[in-house]
């Protein structure tokens, strides 16, 4: 691969993370009022005292001026305060970060796992009862809007039937593998929302990829060698047409810090996704901020390794 | 048996573990509940909410839920009574005044500890209230007037000396006693500092102590070794955040949860189904706001500062058909600006006095004042020629304002004025207020336990930059309110906040929409609860004071151990050892195939 394409990648890489990060904090100040008018009513702050608190977070410096500070602090590694909770942010933001992967991760990997293999298997036999009953099914589960899934197993799963918790990380009074097992029952119901919903997708793709590979002279020509057709799938046909899915995967992998907003709310599963639902809903600019900046990353991130993993894969590409 | 036989075998065989496994939930805690081992078993109490503790620490004090924190864990000097939310004993016996009421002198409990062993002294007290006013904690500070000093002639005695007569200790001041030894080393700390420094296990003097906080999810206080106060029924209590209303229903309904806390009306239809569910609807605390510009801060429709015009607004408004369809089961109508919570100082209007809902009156005030109907069947403000035509915005930060302001267009349309209902975000609306930019607005009120600071906001001085909805300015209300902030004796006061109440309903420069309740509601196979604060019809929960809380124990026979639904621990293994079984033999298995494409 050569050094160009790299650096041409990771220099886009790295400008794009600059414009975000400007980007980030224009965007949030659109909205209108500010996270402290918010407060005023619920927490029947007077206006001096409402004043005070707008001086303490540099609130009520011009904006140009506000923007130099937030740059610097944010270059420097300081992410601050929450204006709401007072809390600081880094440490808040990395506490959200173990639930988001743990929950994400693994719904995304079932999700992706599972997805290929019936797109496989549906692709080779198109036509068939099993291709038919998968693509319809992946169809109504790509379709289908998450909070709508996951309310249906929550009343099914935690409500009526009582075999799963209706929400939350953990119940917080278990230990050692007590723990273990109160965590994995508690990601259960979230885990088949996200899986269900985001299976659809890794089914379709992979296997309209593998109904076009199929039909490659190449694979006529392994089986003008005689190569029986199990042999003909894993050889040639399931490694030229996982390539799409791939791409997905590494994209869908880059989107694990973005958090599952819908599913976090629905569970209550406190990940970054959650974080930020609440922190929009209360203009919380410092963890917006920092939340924003995390997910962007971790696209630019996942982008920039497919980008590179795609030069490696595929020679042709660096040429471009 | 071909491969796919074995891949059904196997999934099947994954089934079957997961089906036996989940058709024991809690398995392992059922375990422990027949042992004799249960009795031993810390007694927990859980309670699901909608608001999280985002953050313990007392400086930062913001939801719902971290107040009900703050008084598991604080004590105030004086408390807000059960009967009625006035002032009653709490570390302090009582405290006493000087004739020109400059001086309180609070006499505090001897013996008391904190929760790590160290005495609780006035020390303490003075402490804690300097450094709320030192530091600017202005949730806390606004109790004291300028220029108050403490000071503490002995452990057990607090002298509050004011600059201007007040009540403050009797109000009483809302303000937490917090450990000296603690805190004092934040001193020299700016706000964020304070704020952003990691409380827990907190040092408490009350029932009990928050041991362990995990951001977003849950919250543990176990019991205070060292209350003063009778020690509570269960030994940890643990806050379960939630972040939807229908997964806390669910919660409780399974009995992941025994209350629920920060509820709304619209699941009342499915709690009130459930036999084992005790619903408390409590006496509301805050009220939905019909306000009207007058013109303080920017124009709003002129015609609205006639008095007909307003009065045949709340005329022509059906609170009840409001209540009915936007809050069912779960409000009142609205009246008078001082919450039904605030049980000894808020008015309900005489019926002589009172303005009846009457439509057809309200069409007449309005012929009579020269409102004529336009063509149009809107009417016409005879001086300025306008149609009444009212812009207003509904925030949606009050829970039910979009019906609430539909609702109202539907009735003032009957009476000849259109409404231009508007929903915005509560950060919008309070960029609106502060612009005058509207004719009339639906938004909120809550306030004190103490009539003071809602009676504040009415006065001409909140105008500006301040808390006033439209500028509504009224020389008599502004003399009455400075009249009841030196009244101390409590009858002569409340006559004076009746008046103050009274002229407001009057002027209407609010409609009083509606009290919607909060609610709450328990298992009542797994808690039982006496008390309400206040009695009898307020909250379990601690908003207030936590002498409810207090009062629930498990039912008798209950053995009241910790329960979670889900698989044990041994169905978890299991499973792990079934699916990481079938990743073995699809390994092998694809090892075998590429050995066979290989040979080919």
């Amino acid at each position: 691969m050569r050094l160009r394409y790299v650096a041409r990648k990771v220099g886009w890489s790295l400008l794009t993370l600059l414009f975000v990060l400007s980007a980030n904090f224009f965007l949030f100040r659109i909205l209108p009022g500010d996270p402290l008018a918010l407060l005023a009513r619920s927490q029947r702050l007077a206006p001096s005292a409402l004043a005070k608190q707008r001086a303490i977070f540099g609130l009520d410096q011009p904006l140009p001026s506000q923007f130099v500070t937030y740059l610097h602090e944010t270059l420097t590694g300081n992410l601050g305060v929450s204006i709401i909770s007072g809390q600081d942010v880094a440490s808040l933001v990395a506490s959200r970060i173990w639930p988001t992967v743990l929950l994400v991760g693994i719904g995304t990997g079932l999700a992706a796992v599972i997805g290929v293999l019936v797109g496989i298997r549906g692709g080779w036999n198109r036509g068939s009862g099993f291709d038919r009953g998968t693509l319809y099914g992946s169809l109504v589960l790509y379709s289908a809007p998450e909070a709508w899934l996951g309310m249906l197993l929550l009343i099914a799963f935690a409500g009526t039937l009582g075999w799963f918790p209706a929400g939350g990380y953990s119940s917080g009074t278990t230990t050692g593998l007590g723990q273990v097992a109160d965590v994995a029952n508690h990601l259960v119901l979230p885990v088949v929302t996200l899986a269900l919903g985001y299976v659809g997708q890794f089914v379709i793709v992979m296997r309209s990829s593998m109904l076009e590979v199929k039909e490659a002279p190449y694979v006529e020509v392994a089986r003008a060698k005689g190569l029986s057709e199990r042999a003909v799938r894993r050889g040639h046909v399931v490694p030229n047409a996982f390539l799409p899915s791939f791409t997905l995967i590494v994209l869908s992998v880059g989107f694990i810090l973005g958090g599952a907003i819908v599913i976090e709310t629905v569970f209550s599963w406190p990940g970054l996704g959650l974080l930020t639902y609440q922190a929009i809903q209360d203009q919380d600019y410092p963890v917006l901020e920092a939340v924003f900046l995390l997910s962007s990353a971790a696209v630019v991130l996942a982008n920039l390794v497919a980008d590179l993993a795609y030069g490696y894969l595929d020679p042709r590409i660096d040429e471009v | 048996m071909r491969s796919g036989g074995r891949l059904r075998a196997s999934a099947g065989a994954l089934l079957v573990v997961a089906f036996v496994a989940a058709s024991v939930p809690g398995a392992a805690h059922a375990a422990d509940s027949a042992s004799p081992a249960a009795s031993a078993a810390p007694k927990v109490l859980r309670i699901g909410t909608t608001t999280a503790i985002d953050n313990p620490n007392i400086w930062a004090v913001n939801s719902t839920t971290e107040w009900e924190a703050l008084n598991l864990q604080y004590d105030m000097v004086m408390k807000f009574g059960d009967t009625d939310l006035n002032a009653a004993p709490s570390l302090a016996t009582g405290c006493d005044h000087s004739a020109d009421f400059r001086t309180w002198t609070c006499t505090l409990r001897s013996g008391v500890k904190w929760s790590d062993g160290q005495p609780l002294t006035s020390k303490d007290v003075a402490f804690s209230y300097k450094f709320a006013i030192d530091k600017g904690f202005s949730l806390f500070s606004g109790y004291f007037p300028d220029g108050t000093t403490f000071s503490t002639p002995n452990d057990t005695t607090l002298v509050w000396k004011s600059p201007t007569p007040t009540n403050g200790p009797m109000v009483p001041a809302w303000a937490y006693v917090v450990p000296e030894h603690v805190w004092s080393k934040y001193l020299g700390a700016s706000s964020k500092q304070i704020t952003s420094a990691d409380v827990v296990p907190v040092v408490s003097s009350g029932p009990y102590q928050m041991t362990s906080a995990t951001p977003g999810q849950n919250w543990t206080f176990t019991r205070n070794p060292n209350y003063w106060g009778t020690a509570p029924a269960y030994d940890k209590i643990v806050y379960q955040l939630y972040t939807n209303q229908d997964a806390l229903v669910q919660a409780l309904k399974n009995g992941q949860v025994d209350i629920a806390d920060a509820l709304d009306g619209s699941v009342l239809p499915a709690l009130q189904k459930l036999s084992n569910v005790t619903v408390n609807k409590v006496v509301s605390d805050w009220w939905v706001n019909l306000a009207f510009n007058f013109g303080g801060r920017g124009p709003g429709l002129p015609a609205l500062q006639n008095l007909d015009v307003r009065k045949a607004i709340e005329m022509a408004i059906d609170k009840q058909q409001i209540v009915d369809k936007v809050y069912p089961g779960a409000a009142a109508p609205g009246q008078t600006i001082v919450r039904p919570l605030s049980k000894f100082w808020h008015l309900t209007v005489p019926t002589d006095k009172a303005i009846p809902y009457d439509p057809a009156a309200a069409n007449a005030l309005l012929d009579t004042a020269g409102y004529r109907l336009g063509p149009d069947g809107v009417r016409v403000d005879p001086k300025s020629g306008q149609p009444l035509v009212i812009r207003m915005p509904v925030s949606d930060d009050t829970a039910g304002s979009d019906g609430v302001g539909q609702l109202v267009a539907g009735f003032l349309k009957k009476i000849g004025i259109t409404v231009k209902v508007q929903p915005v975000t509560a950060g919008k609306m309070y960029d609106l207020q502060q612009s005058g930019d509207f004719d009339a607005y639906i938004w909120y009120w809550s306030g004190d336990p103490d009539p003071n600071y809602q009676l504040s906001v009415f006065t001409s001085d909140q105008c500006g930059e301040g808390l006033s909805d439209g500028c509504w300015k009224n020389a008599q209300y502004d003399t009455l309110f400075a009249q009841q902030q030196t009244t101390f004796d409590q009858t002569a006061r409340k006559a004076i906040v009746d008046q103050m109440q009274q002229l407001v309903y009057d002027q209407v420069p609010v409609v009083v929409i509606a009290y919607p309740n909060a609610i709450e509601a328990y298992r009542n196979d797994h808690v039982t609860i006496a008390d309400r604060v206040p009695q009898p019809d307020g909250y379990i929960l601690p908003q207030y004071s936590v002498d409810a809380l207090l009062s629930a124990h498990p039912p008798a026979g209950d053995v009241a151990v910790d329960s979670s639904p889900g698989l044990s621990v041994w169905a978890w293994l299991l499973a792990g050892l079934v699916i990481l079984g079938l990743v073995v033999f699809f390994v092998i298995r694809g090892r075998r195939s590429e050995d066979d494409l290989d040979r080919a």
